[in-house]
């Protein structure tokens, strides 16, 4: 099953195997990882699920919606070129093992 | 959505708050435990609905303190009031159904998409488009609301210190912006008022008082009849507005009816109230008052603790569909339960000290606009014209704005709270 690597600012990884089809968002909260909130479940509405892709995989993302790209302005910590709403990646496999870096703040 | 007299008046969004006499033929123990699995919910048989409206805030710290689910005899539903239960009701719709059975709100105001369960909630959510989003809030809502704004600061100030910050200016300042995004362009604020407190007085008819139910019968036949002569208008002449959006799409108007009255219910003393809370505390803390006017990122900050302090809409409904354990409490399937957010925003496990106004604690995410498939569709709306337009813009004009000494400003309600008078000067 795939992977996904979650990275917080201090360094520390969690890596977690998860059902294709899975969002970064549901995965992330299922597990409970720090720094990823999911306040409205999925539809790109909170900004809260804000992460950071690392490079080697940006090529392998679906497009950004008009919906996901208003709510990444709308992000607590600075959108940079590698932001995504996590909400909006579902993993599939050219995605598997992939690697992501948690904001220091989502609210 | 405070009601200013009436202690017991119930929410249209909970479903919740039985007055006495429905109150005695509750259940006064809760179903027992089976197979062992969680045990059973405490009795809170010392709540009442009058202890709740005029500060629930010390029931809720017994109440977390001791389990956090309570069998509440008073209310005839389970409360839950810690914050990790309700966040895990809140992120799981299958297990936890918004279609709540017997629910007065979908007599009031018909079957709005905030007592359905997906996939039917996602189809009428999505009814609503862009309207809401911050995106347009930014291209088109930002420009109204600010001169909404004017206008009504300026009626405030027209009427001279003494006059009430909710009634004289909060309310009638949200009333329009909402008359507006819902594209009500043939009636007025007033209406829109008198809409939503007449809806939310009949969706918490357990009295089953003849007079309540005729009042919102007439509002609601009065909200069909403004909606039905603006889709055509809308349909020709499209704007921003959600009945616009509405009037092009393939939606019931059954559908259209009942959220628009939801809308109506949720969309105008939600906002209202959390600006005269945010501006009270403000009000009351100086210091902090003081932070926010030199430093303006920071009326967003005293927008969000004040959305965890005081959550608006304190509690809302939910049913359980299966037998489980929620926190190590057993219930049973068809388990009507009360989704306490104003006692999970001050769980001390989660925020220290949660009792204060502090907007200098550390960010952590509060539950006030809910969670999963139905977060708060108008929580932008409400950071937009609350904390981006209204209080900078007054701090501004009014500089010296304070509390009025002669006379006291009252705090209440636990489904919905806020302050229902708030006398304030200035000069």
């Amino acid at each position: 099953m795939p992977t996904i690597t979650f990275t917080q600012s201090t360094g520390e990884a969690a890596e977690i195997t998860v059902e294709e089809g899975t969002s970064l968002m549901r995965a992330a909260v299922t597990n409970g990882i720090e720094g990823i909130v999911g306040e409205c479940g999925g539809q790109a509405m909170c900004a809260t699920c804000h992460i950071y892709v690392r490079p080697e995989f940006a090529g392998q993302l679906p497009e950004v919606s008009d919906d996901e790209d208003e709510m990444l302005d709308c992000t607590t910590a600075e959108r940079t070129h590698a932001s995504r709403l996590g909400c909006q990646i579902k993993m599939s496999g050219p995605l598997a093992n992939i690697v992501v870096d948690v904001p220091s703040d989502q609210v | 959505m405070s009601t200013p007299n009436a202690p017991t008046a119930i929410c249209p969004f909970s479903g919740a708050a039985v007055p006495a006499a429905e109150a005695a033929e509750a259940p006064q123990v809760a179903p027992a435990a089976t197979n062992g699995a969680g045990v059973a919910a405490p009795v809170a048989d010392w709540v009442t609905i009058p202890d709740l409206y005029t500060n629930p805030f010390p029931i809720y710290q017994r109440m977390r303190s001791e389990s956090p689910v309570h069998w509440v005899p008073a209310v005839n539903r389970y409360m839950v009031t810690s914050y990790a239960a309700c966040h895990e009701i809140e992120q799981d719709e299958a297990r936890f159904s918004a279609d709540e059975k017997n629910s007065l709100m979908k007599r009031s105001m018909g079957h709005s998409m905030l007592r359905k369960d997906n996939p039917e909630h996602q189809v009428d959510r999505d009814s609503y488009g862009a309207t809401l989003r911050p995106g347009t809030i930014k291209k088109h809502w930002n420009e109204i609301f600010a001169a909404n704004h004017e206008k009504y600061l300026g009626e405030l100030l027209a009427k001279g210190p003494g006059a009430d910050f909710v009634w004289d200016y909060a309310a009638p300042y949200t009333a329009e912006n909402l008359r507006l995004i819902c594209g009500f362009h043939n009636s007025t604020q007033e209406d829109l008022q008198r809409w939503s407190q007449t809806l939310i007085d009949g969706t918490g008819n357990y009295a089953d008082d003849p007079e309540i139910w005729a009042k919102a019968a007439v509002s609601s036949a009065e909200v069909d009849a403004a909606i039905d002569e603006m889709l055509p208008v809308l349909a020709k002449k499209p704007d921003h507005s959600l009945l616009s959006g509405l009037a092009s799409m393939p939606i019931p108007l059954e559908a259209i009816r009942a959220n628009l009255k939801m809308t109506i219910g949720g969309g105008l003393n939600e906002p209202r109230d959390v600006l005269a809370t945010t501006v009270w505390a403000l009000l009351k803390n100086p210091e902090q008052l003081e932070a926010v006017r030199n430093d303006p990122k920071l009326h967003a900050v005293a927008f969000e603790e004040s959305v965890r302090w005081v959550a608006p809409i304190g509690m809302y409904p939910r049913e359980t569909t299966q037998d489980g354990v929620l926190e190590g409490v057993h219930l049973a399937a068809g388990s009507r339960l009360g989704v306490v957010l104003g006692a999970a925003n001050r769980d001390p496990k989660v925020f220290e000290d949660p009792e204060a106004f502090n907007i200098f604690r550390p960010k952590k995410p509060h539950l006030g606009f809910g969670g999963g498939v139905h977060f708060c569709a108008g929580t932008w709306i409400a950071r937009a014209q609350v904390a981006q337009i209204a209080m900078p813009a007054l701090f501004d004009r009014i500089p010296d704005l304070r509390l009025d000494p002669s006379a006291a400003s009252v705090d209440a309600g636990w489904v919905f709270r806020g302050m229902t008078k708030m006398p304030v000067t200035w000069g």
